[in-house]
């Protein structure tokens, strides 16, 4: 297959050790907390509290009205204030409800938790959706549509692959978080219907990898397997097929599979065990832009600015701040954005000036993408402006992992022109 | 603090397109150094010079013509060095050139190539035919048969597919491929490459090492010349089980001529070739077929520069038609290879049908017969009519010495265009009528061939000979064939003394 494919993936440079073997460092907000009116793309937000009004740690601030249901916990306890408009990493400002933290950090039940031992299946699919777990591999898909129907689901695979380069958080966050992955494990797999479990990871990780097997020992349901360190082996379509040797349309369930995030096991077994929605965020701070990369744990709506202040300030004047990892994540041309509900890193590089030449035409995109495409050929069809050609070379199914632009040898941005390529694609489908 | 925008991904490989070529450049530098060292130990200094001298004169005609352009169009002349890289133009093409050719035929083949190939174009990345190729056509077909006299032995030994040629591409009888492969020290020293034929063509061993290491360094897609090859194999395997040979001939169309050569240069070239994988694949075993129905049945002993040109014309079609998802396209792309590798079986198939063992002509010339009554000495290539010279006569008793300048065939001694002749010593019984004895006195004829001449197994042949027995006769020195006839036109002269 990969002979006349291309290997579809690549070894990466992860910078990962700068931040790898570090405890993780609680972080404050200085004042007041900024909760985005948000979620992703959708921004019809039902908020449940006014200025002035008194909440605590885990308060339902505010919900998402349209056919999906996530709700959104105040991260402090404290006073409601105004809403703001402001740089949300989006890239786009959105609408923020500032909340000024008292610094007590009161907590209060979100919901009532669930022993997910004696809860039925139909139960527990249930409590997903009212507690709004989410997908924590940054899509935000609301996980409990995965379980809604299983049909023939042979395994479950929970992802703790995390193959973009400098991020560690879910690795940080799993390592101090072992008991409560094995109770959002056995939960999601009562919910899937499928015989067996495996944790998915890189066989770098060899510390993380001898741990999972130490505390699995005994529990035959539940194994780990080991992954190339390659990228981008955490997408969901290159993991299935690394795993089952299996392609799929639209979903892993066609292939009898279902697929979580490492955190999202986490997150649903917290709210099982304690009650609680996602109120802080484990949230990597790496890069050669930055005196001292760490993990930080903070509260969700906590500016960007004051945490790199807080852990050491710059490396250079010259920086790039990218909301995510440096292959798919956003760069943000300030640093007053806050982290949401959903983020796992901040990557901060310095500005190193690229200079791009001409294309050399050897194809490493089209050998490496992992989705299958041409890259090289949507940008000469996007170039060309033939649409016709576009729809045929599916850029559409393009997921910007960035690997294109990664190898291309030449500098050149292919990815950004995939990117034109689906907006050109979208606009004549509007 | 200045806080940038940059569109993602903001993360690079230390791979760039400069660092490519340069691998490029050092591992064919590697093979040109090979190339340089035999020519210096095997065959002399002044073949080494000559190597050396082909490789500057291409460097300097590829770089002279894009500082020109780029001085033309205004631009930085370094910067445009720097990604246009014409030295790897100018490495690859004169990898093709073999030893005998004169400077000029080098210079003006590598101009075309780097201008007419590449810049006219648009430069590096533009171009249709791959600029290395375009100058080896241009020196095959525009200076076919411009050689040095200085280096003509050389010519004089038949590369192994132009003796292939002669043969018809097909040897079916045992003792016959033995005698064949014999004459190049079997498949091992065709591999090897210890013999006079293009400056980088001939170690197939060494070519493979380099092939390996760029595919390990992932310079070039180790699948193209892997689908080559194997392409080239499959197919004269083929043609070779159709006509009854062993595995031999297979082999012996890998290790021969410049396929190996091409497999890891040229059609490994990026900018030329298609940009999928199947494209590439395709590309590759398109090359193949040409190179072998050029071969076995076309003018030329070698198909594969024209091979190459052939497929880059196609190369913007193949990526056409590997348009598309490539994982919804899987059934398409081996129905696409399947054709291609069919289509191009039953041509190569249909093609050897047409192709017969030509027996070779017994060869006269291991005997020469040196009397001179009758037309005793094999006619010698039709340029060359060396003129024999009595220049001294010393009687002693019944022995009378003569001493005889002979110029021979490729005196290269010299390099004024003032060959110097061989001189020999002969020494004539006139009481009994023999050959007493022939030496050289002075000898000026090209080092490693014409002095095999100069050896008692060969020289000692003449004593004994009767100066009127119309049978005399001496084997020659296989390889120096023309030398050995210039000595027996020397004796001839000194009986011819003796018996007037």
């Amino acid at each position: 297959m990969s002979f006349l494919t291309g290997p579809g993936r690549e070894h990466l440079n992860g910078h990962k050790e700068e931040t790898l073997h570090n405890e993780i460092v609680r972080v404050k907000p200085k004042k007041e907390v900024f909760v985005p009116l948000n979620n992703g793309s959708a921004t019809k937000v039902d908020v449940y509290v006014n200025e002035g009004d008194k909440v605590l740690v885990g308060t339902l601030l505010a919900r998402r009205n349209d056919h999906f249901n996530v709700p959104i916990y105040s991260p402090v306890s404290g006073v409601v204030g105004a809403k703001k408009n402001m740089m949300h990493s989006v890239l786009k400002p959105q609408e923020h409800l500032i909340i000024e933290d008292d610094g007590k950090y009161e907590k209060v039940e979100s919901f009532k938790p669930l022993d997910y031992t004696v809860a039925s299946r139909e139960e527990l699919v249930n409590f997903m959706m009212e507690a709004g777990i989410v997908g924590c591999g940054g899509a935000g898909f609301p996980s409990y549509l995965k379980y809604k129907n299983p049909v023939d689901i042979n395994t479950l695979i929970i992802n703790a692959v995390e193959c973009e380069p400098y991020i560690t958080s879910d690795y940080r966050f799993t390592k101090e978080s072992l008991e409560d992955l094995l109770v959002g494990v056995r939960a999601l797999l009562k919910m899937s219907t499928a015989p067996k479990a495996i944790i998915a990871i890189k066989k770098s990780k060899k510390e993380m990898c001898e741990q999972l097997e130490a505390v699995l020992k005994g529990d035959p349901s539940i194994s780990v397997f080991k992954t190339p360190d390659v990228y981008p082996m955490g997408w969901e379509r290159t993991l299935v097929y690394e795993f089952a040797k299996k392609r799929y349309n639209r979903l892993p369930s066609e292939v009898g599979i279902i697929v979580n995030n490492v955190t999202t096991a986490i997150a649903f077994a917290r709210a099982l065990q304690y009650g609680e929605g996602i109120v802080e965020k484990v949230v990597t701070f790496s890069g050669d832009g930055l005196k001292s990369p760490t993990n930080v744990r903070v509260p969700f709506g906590t500016k960007v600015s004051e945490i790199v202040a807080q852990i050491g300030g710059y490396a250079s004047e010259d920086v790039l701040v990218i909301a995510g990892g440096p292959m798919m994540g956003k760069t943000i041309p300030t640093d007053e954005f806050v982290i949401t509900n959903y983020s796992n890193a901040i990557t901060i590089l310095k500005n190193v000036k690229v200079e791009e030449m001409a294309c050399m035409r050897c194809g490493r995109c089209n050998d490496t993408c992992p989705a299958g495409l041409l890259p090289v050929r949507i940008n000469n069809a996007e170039k060309a402006k033939d649409l016709d050609l576009i729809v045929k070379l599916s850029a559409d199914q393009c997921i910007e992992c960035g690997l294109c632009t990664y190898v291309c040898p030449s500098k050149i941005d292919v990815t950004e022109g995939v990117r034109r390529a689906k907006r050109a694609l979208a606009l004549r489908k509007g | 603090m200045k806080f940038n925008f940059r569109v993602s991904p903001n993360y690079r490989t230390p791979l760039s397109t400069q660092r490519v070529m340069w691998e490029v450049t050092a591992a064919i530098s590697v093979v040109l150094a090979f190339a340089v060292f035999y020519y210096f130990t095997e065959l002399g200094t002044d073949y080494g010079i000559h190597a050396v001298l082909m490789i500057l004169t291409s460097l300097a005609v590829a770089i002279g013509t894009e500082v020109l352009w780029a001085l033309f169009y205004k631009k930085n002349i370094l910067k445009h060095l720097n990604t246009s890289f014409p030295w790897v133009i100018a490495l690859i093409f004169v990898g093709t050139m073999s030893i005998n050719r004169p400077l000029y035929v080098s210079a003006v083949s590598v101009f075309a190539g780097v201008f007419f190939g590449k810049l006219v174009f648009g430069g590096f990345g533009y171009n249709i035919f791959n600029p290395a190729g375009v100058g080896r056509a241009v020196a095959a077909l525009s200076f076919s048969g411009f050689v040095t006299n200085k280096f003509a032995d050389v010519v004089t030994g038949a590369t192994a597919n132009q003796v292939m040629q002669g043969l018809g591409w097909v040897i079916t009888k045992p003792e016959a491929v033995d005698a064949f492969l014999n004459q190049f020290g079997g498949l091992s020293g065709l591999a090897i490459g210890f013999y006079p034929a293009s400056l980088g063509e001939t170690s197939t061993i060494l070519l493979l090492l380099v092939g390996i290491y760029l595919s390990v360094r992932k310079i070039i897609d180790w699948k193209v010349p892997l689908t080559f090859i194997g392409s080239i194999f499959i197919f004269t395997y083929a043609i070779a089980l159709f006509k009854g040979m062993g595995v031999w001939y297979p082999l012996f169309h890998i290790v021969s001529g410049g396929a190996m050569y091409a497999a890891v240069f040229m059609i490994t070239d990026p900018v030329t070739t298609p940009t999928s994988s199947i494209g590439r694949i395709l590309f590759a075993m398109g090359v193949a077929i040409f190179v072998v129905i050029i071969r076995i049945k076309a003018n030329l002993p070698e198909g594969v520069v024209y091979g190459i040109l052939f497929m880059n014309m196609l190369s913007p079609l193949l990526d056409q038609i590997t348009d598309g998802w490539v994982f919804k396209e899987m059934k398409k792309f081996y129905i696409q290879i399947g054709t291609l590798f069919v289509a191009g079986l039953a041509v190569i198939l249909l093609v050897a049908s047409q192709i017969s063992y030509n027996e070779p002509v017994v060869e006269v010339e291991p005997v020469v017969v040196i009397n001179l009554k009758g037309e005793p000495v094999v006619v010698l290539a039709e340029a060359v009519s060396p003129t024999a010279l009595v220049v001294s006569e010393t009687a002693e008793g019944d022995v009378t010495t003569f001493v005889v300048n002979i110029n021979g065939y490729a005196f290269q001694s010299d390099h004024d265009d003032d060959p110097q002749p061989n001189t020999l010593e002969i020494k004539v019984n006139t009481a009994t009528q023999t050959v007493e004895s022939v030496s050289y006195v002075t000898f000026s004829d090209s080092p490693n061939i014409g002095d095999k001449t100069n050896s008692d197994v060969f020289l000692s042949q003449f004593v004994g000979l009767s100066i009127v027995d119309e049978a005399a006769s001496v084997d020659v020195v296989s390889g120096a064939t023309i030398t050995s006839q210039s000595v027996v036109r020397a004796v001839r002269a000194a009986i011819a003394a003796a018996l007037d």
